[in-house]
């Protein structure tokens, strides 16, 4: 096997665990209101965790970079839900309006962050088989609570639990895709790394401060999303540093 | 070197930073005002901020930093309980309620309590650490205290009353600083559940009060923008400056 072809299904493997984080689901049959509310705050602490944990990674690079990277990241939601407004998102798929608004915007937010993960990949390989190996496996371990993040917004709008899986393996597909343009240019793609990481990281923070926390808010008491929220957010980072290492 | 002095002398300025923030409420009533919004985001950014840098110290043995996390947000959630908080607001005082501006200034007291361990936490670590958190956290004492001071005040009564009292709730931050850092100081074993408890504590302050609070008086747009770029800011400030 060709040494491109194994930096792409070493991607592979890490865009199919993200499908792994709709199987909650399977077990989770009614979706009341509360439920809903209780969904998005566990979303939103997974992201806010995930956040925190390219923050991180981030800032080793560079935190000026990081900086500026986010404050574009910023930007970026801004304008995409401004665009999905404009257009009146509406096909006739359940949830309609703001919770499709809000779909789109979370695949959006984690197909833009995957990027950035796809690059590791690639880049890991500069690195040695053994250096490689071992971050693949992090990211796509890693992967799963974040398809559990997108399965969440997801199913509370209706959506099936495979349909749940195939949007989060899709969110991860830029991961074999960036793995190989970055393992072939690693010496142009690093330079950039922090920016893609900070970018990453300001997108998904101002989507869930923009969309999913005032969604759990609205449909649960501000004190059990909140201890919700808080404990995710505590889980996700704790997971980060123990795969991590 | 660090000595408690240098601790109680920090803590207290973070304390006093509250001052000017009474000050404001006492000039100008800009209540029920979209400024309340923004002024908690700031706040809620400033402290996710706090608590990101606290996460990125090195060296901290992960799970006992969980474990105290999760002490961190039961401690917020019992507070809230004993308090009544649930139903109190800061920016929408019950003023029917002769007991509500007590329980307010109670249950502030607790909140600045937790970021006092915070500020310990950090100057037991080194002290640019406690220094850069002194600074995080007394920039967000000031709205706090403009929002405290109005939440008090009762018809025409004179500034100083708010003003003392966003300072006496503050004096946890000095008081708790102090005894965190002697504790660690003389048990370093400590610092993982001391740090995790100021992480989750932060968080659950940030989830449960400043957010909702602030998407009750403006649209999630502006309090997004303004949350996220505080807690930018004070991630670059932190990575910068030390």
């Amino acid at each position: 096997m060709s040494d491109v072809v194994l930096v792409f299904a070493y991607g592979l493997v890490t865009a199919v665990a993200t499908g792994l984080g709709a199987l909650p689901f399977l077990f989770v049959r009614t979706v009341s209101g509360r439920t809903v509310g209780r969904m998005n705050a566990v979303a939103s602490g997974l992201m806010l965790g995930a956040s925190f944990g390219l923050l991180a990674e981030g800032t080793r690079f560079g935190g000026w970079q990081t900086f500026v990277g986010g404050f574009v990241g910023i930007l970026f939601i801004l304008a995409t839900n401004r665009f999905l407004h404009e257009h009146h998102f509406r096909p006739g798929v359940t949830g309609g309006g703001d919770g499709l608004r809000r779909m789109v915007l979370i695949v959006t937010v984690m197909t833009v962050h995957s990027f950035a993960e796809g690059v590791a990949i690639g880049a890991s390989f500069g690195g040695g088989m053994a250096l490689a190996t071992f971050i693949t496996i992090a990211i796509a371990v890693h992967n799963i609570p974040e398809g559990v993040a997108i399965s969440a917004v997801l199913r509370s709008n209706g959506v099936s639990v495979a349909r749940c899986a195939g949007w989060s393996i899709v969110s991860s597909l830029p991961q074999p895709l960036m793995a190989v343009p970055a393992f072939l240019f690693v010496g142009a793609f690093a330079p950039a790394l922090p920016y893609g990481i900070g970018f990453a990281a300001g997108a998904m923070v101002f989507m869930v401060l923009l969309e999913v926390l005032p969604e759990a808010y609205g449909k649960g008491s501000a004190r059990e999303v909140g201890a919700i929220t808080s404990l995710s957010m505590i889980a996700m980072i704790l997971f980060q540093k123990v795969v991590a290492g | 070197m660090v000595t408690p002095l240098t601790v109680l002398l920090y803590a207290s300025v973070a304390a006093l930073a509250s001052v000017p923030g009474g000050l404001v409420r006492w000039s100008a009533d800009i209540r029920r005002n979209r400024w309340i919004g923004w002024a908690h985001a700031l706040a809620a950014g400033g402290m996710l901020g706090a608590a990101f840098v606290l996460t990125v110290v090195p060296g901290v043995a992960p799970l006992a930093a969980a474990a105290g996390g999760v002490l961190g947000v039961a401690f917020i959630v019992l507070t809230h309980s004993f308090t009544g908080m649930e139903t109190l607001d800061l920016s929408r005082p019950d003023r029917a309620d002769p007991t509500a501006a007590a329980r307010l200034v109670v249950t502030h007291s607790l909140h600045a309590s937790t970021e006092g361990v915070a500020i310990g936490v950090a100057m037991a670590v080194d002290l640019s650490l406690g220094v850069f958190m002194v600074l995080a956290i007394a920039v967000h004492n000031i709205p706090e205290a403009a929002l405290l001071g109005g939440a008090t005040r009762r018809g025409s009564e004179g500034g100083v009353r708010p003003m003392g009292l966003a300072l006496l709730s503050n004096l946890g931050q000095p008081v708790f600083a102090v005894a965190v850092w002697i504790l660690i100081s003389a048990a370093p074993e400590f610092l993982p559940w001391a740090l995790g408890f100021a992480v989750g504590a932060l968080l659950n302050l940030v989830m449960t009060e400043l957010l909702p609070a602030a998407y009750r008086e403006v649209g999630s747009t502006s309090i997004g923008v303004v949350a996220s770029v505080a807690l930018a800011l004070i991630v670059l400030l932190g990575n910068v400056l030390p």
